[in-house]
């Protein structure tokens, strides 16, 4: 979890796109849920815009500097899965930042 | 029957999931088909042998209820109808399909039956019967289409001819009126009166409202509307029989915010629009349907256009948002349109003064300068009426250029962008009907947002709800409780210590609103915070009932949340050497370095061209497609109505081009693909006329450190009529700020 502390410094954005009601959106839902608060309280001043839209496959989208974006889709992950991409795209930012 | 098809086809759109589906239900139409509903009822059945259809006739609105007994059976002209107990004669008529003609049954008002024009048969009655005032009894046979029914409205319509001026020439109301469309279908050939005509004397009721009180029928619409809807005592009727008046008894202003509503509901020419007084006939305007931009209701409006020229606005039903009213900002701002239009690129010269350029040299200059600052020099201000595809488009412009210094005036230094119920309107505008207390936090809806105002007074009225109000003193149309002035008052409620907590103890749907001017307050975390508490404590937010709200101020103002334009206007632009101002004339420019370079884009020359290095003129609202969402969270789109001005183009290809000259190419380059990249960010902004609902809470936020602050809540709209660049530049809006706000 220790990587979670510097997600400010590797992302510019995170962006969850779910929806409301769909089985296919039920793990993002709950990760949103229960890991929204801690990552919040990390990063005060990352934004983390979750967006609800009826019939929206359920996306992961970071934003890294000049513009450049990255989406995981969320479909048939669990919510470990979805903690793990998070990760990923957060290293994938310190990469970005190194060259 | 165009407002049949527009009925029909406006729940056609809101059943279709599919937003090209809806785009091309949108149509233009000549206002001469597209009267107002009550026109309707002039049309008389073409063949009387002929029975009449069974469907329901435009703009009836029934609803069975699902109780057998709560439902019973009346026959119209020999066919039979279920209807809800309750309803009256004339509505069960609608609901067979004939239309009963009216001057003073207004659907939206209460029942006056004074103008005897919807007069039919009653079985076993031995009189005709006012069909507006008369329940509907089981078994009841109405007769719609006999001798004597038609013999009573003609005698009606006789008396109502006896003393109304002929002068239809010179009327504005000349081919959208009611008199004309049911004298033509009810009255006779030729007049028996003989007699001096009666004239009255006009009533000075404001720069909006034109009287001609000679035509006056004396139906009470615009006493009842005032009263019921507007929730000013200021019309009434003066005197009896022969001697009737309508007026203000004494010399005095209509001074309602939806003052301009009496236009649409008087069925005569008496209230006419002064500014649009002989200035076009309706059969020369081409109506456009789209979204109002002067506050964040996005009310649903037709312009009327001839040529190049915006005529007037009128309101266009929406159940949901505005109903059929608007306020009087909407209606007659639109001569600003006009006027201080920017129209060609101009850069500022050495010597101060802007010269007009050529596009491509006022691009290549702004790119030039772009690539001398620092990426994080950059800052990109959106404006009050923006619309979400230009938002879009310049925070991937900015971002791209290596900044995140993008952001929207009025959204505060630190905007709760992430969850969209903290900063959404989440009951909805027509939810607020079912509330039975409102706690009012930082607001004033009836300057902020006059067609919410119109829902909570609504609200009080027709189930006496109880209003209190934190803020400072207001002028309020309906009874409320004035709590206090600050946050102390919320943190006395929070604890449980003001009398006012018995109110929300008991209240089955409590509605708290509060101001998007508490966005601009150091301390609006701890203060949104609180309010959640409040809300938590009292049950305003479970699962079947989220009764927490903001009521936002400008109409680009979601949007822009839901984008995730987030940066703090203080840093931003003490720390910006290249400013990128998007129709963004209202944030404060006092601590931006002198040395800083300013492009200003927009359609009006308002506040910040004074400041502006390089003008960039872009179309108005009136003049392009664009995405708006309002403050419920509801998205809808405007449609260009009249062509743009000058060598003016749409905020979003103005960006397109300049990141293209600049070297950080944008990937879009149709409206299509920029609301496809839209639906990356935030899909619910192309669910065209829906509102997403929002399931995660406010409770999965973490702990907030920071203290309230005592200071009190500020009035945020100091000046109704003038709150944008639009209306700042309309003379009609300036002349109401002269004579109505005195007080």
């Amino acid at each position: 979890m220790a990587w979670r502390a510097s997600l400010s410094r590797s992302l510019k954005e995170i962006r969850v796109l779910f929806c409301q009601s769909s089985p296919a959106s039920a793990a993002a839902r709950e990760f949103v849920k229960k890991n929204y608060g801690d990552i919040k309280a990390r990063n005060p001043s990352l934004p983390f815009l979750v967006r609800e839209c009826s019939g929206v496959q359920p996306q992961l989208w970071a934003r890294y500097d000049m513009g450049v974006e990255r989406c995981v889709n969320l479909d048939g992950l669990t919510e470990a899965q979805i903690d793990k991409k998070l990760e990923e795209l957060a290293k994938a930012g310190e990469s970005l930042k190194t060259k | 029957m165009a407002f049949l098809a527009r009925a029909l086809r406006q729940s056609n759109s809101r059943l279709s999931s599919c937003p090209s589906v809806a785009a091309s239900c949108r149509w233009i139409s000549r206002t001469a088909a597209a009267g107002s509903p009550e026109a309707g009822a002039a049309v008389a059945p073409a063949d009387p042998e002929l029975p009449p259809p069974r469907e329901p006739v435009g703009g009836a609105r029934v609803e069975l209820p699902p109780n057998p007994e709560d439902a019973l059976e009346v026959f119209v002209d020999g066919h039979a109808v279920r209807i809800p107990k309750g309803f009256t004669v004339l509505q069960a008529c609608e609901v067979a399909g004939v239309d009963i003609p009216r001057f003073c049954y207004h659907s939206r008002l209460s029942i006056a039956g004074n103008c005897r024009m919807c007069l039919v048969e009653v079985e076993k009655s031995p009189k005709p019967v006012a069909s507006c005032a008369m329940p509907a009894l089981p078994g009841m046979k109405i007769k719609t289409n006999t001798p004597v029914a038609k013999k009573a409205r003609e005698g009606v319509m006789e008396f109502l001819l006896m003393n109304h001026p002929l002068d239809c020439p010179i009327c504005d109301q000349g081919g959208e009126c009611d008199l004309q469309d049911q004298s033509m279908a009810f009255g006779a050939d030729r007049g028996r009166f003989t007699e001096m005509k009666r004239s009255v004397v006009d009533k000075n009721l404001g720069p909006l409202v034109k009287t001609v009180m000679t035509r006056c029928i004396q139906c009470t619409r615009c006493v009842r509307f005032a009263t019921e809807v507007a929730g000013v005592q200021d019309l009434g009727m003066l005197g009896r029989g022969s001697g009737e008046e309508i007026g203000t008894y004494v010399e005095k202003l209509m001074t309602s915010e939806l003052s301009g509503n009496v236009i649409d509901i008087c069925p005569v020419g008496a209230l006419t629009s002064k500014p649009f007084a002989f200035k076009a006939r309706n059969w020369e305007l081409k109506g456009t349907e789209t979204i109002d931009v002067t506050d964040a209701v996005g009310s649903n409006i037709r312009v009327d256009s001839r040529g190049p020229e915006v005529m007037r606005i009128v309101p266009r039903l929406n159940e949901d948002i505005n109903e059929e009213w608007i306020s009087d900002k909407t209606r007659f701002c639109y001569d600003g349109l006009k006027r201080q239009r920017l129209n060609d690129p101009m850069i500022r010269g050495p010597d101060g003064r802007f010269k007009a350029v050529t596009w491509r040299d006022a691009l290549a200059v702004v790119a030039e300068v772009l690539h001398q600052v620092k990426p994080e020099e950059i800052t990109g201000v959106a404006g009050k009426l923006s619309d979400a595809e230009s938002m879009m488009a310049l925070k991937d412009f900015v971002n791209r250029m290596g900044s995140d210094k993008v952001l929207c005036e009025g959204n505060g230094p630190n905007p709760p962008a992430d969850l969209r119920s903290n900063y959404l309107m989440n009951t909805s505008i027509a939810g607020l009907e079912k509330a039975d207390v409102f706690l009012l936090v930082g607001t004033q809806p009836r300057v902020e947002a006059a067609m919410v105002n119109a829902r909570i007074r609504k609200t009080v009225k027709a189930t006496q709800a109880k209003v209190g109000y934190i803020g400072p003193p207001a002028d309020f149309n309906y009874d409320h409780e004035h709590l206090g002035t600050g946050p102390q008052t919320l943190v006395e409620i929070t604890e449980g210590r003001h009398p006012f907590c018995s109110v929300l103890q008991s209240a089955k749907n409590p509605v708290i609103i509060a101001g998007a001017g508490l966005f601009e307050r150091e301390d609006q975390d701890a203060l949104f915070s609180m309010i959640e508490t409040v809300a938590k404590r009292f049950n305003v937010t479970r699962p079947d009932w989220n009764g927490l709200n903001v009521l936002l101020l400008h109409a680009a103002q979601a949007a822009a949340l839901d984008l995730g334009l987030v940066a703090n206007p203080a840093e931003s632009i003490k720390s910006a050497k290249f400013l990128y101002l998007m129709g963004a004339d209202d944030i404060s420019l006092d601590k931006l370095p002198d040395d800083a370079f300013v492009v200003y884009q927009g359609h009006h020359g308002d506040k910040a061209v004074y400041r502006a290095n390089v003008i960039l003129p872009s179309s108005a609202f009136s003049e392009k497609e664009g995405t708006y969402e309002n403050t419920e969270g509801c998205t809808q789109w405007t449609i260009p109505a009249v062509p743009t001005v000058g060598d003016a183009r749409d905020d979003w290809k103005i960006i397109r081009a300049l990141s293209e000259v600049a070297g950080a190419l944008l990937p879009y380059d149709s409206l299509s693909a920029v609301r496809d990249r839209i639906s990356t960010v935030a899909p619910n902004l192309v669910h065209v006329d829906e509102r997403e609902p929002s399931t995660i809470s406010v409770e999965v936020k973490p702990p907030v450190k920071q203290k309230v602050s005592s200071t009190p809540f500020k009035t945020v709209v100091e000046n109704f009529y003038m709150t944008d660049a639009i209306t700042r530049a309309s003379k009609i809006m300036a002349q109401c700020s002269a004579t109505l706000l005195k007080k």
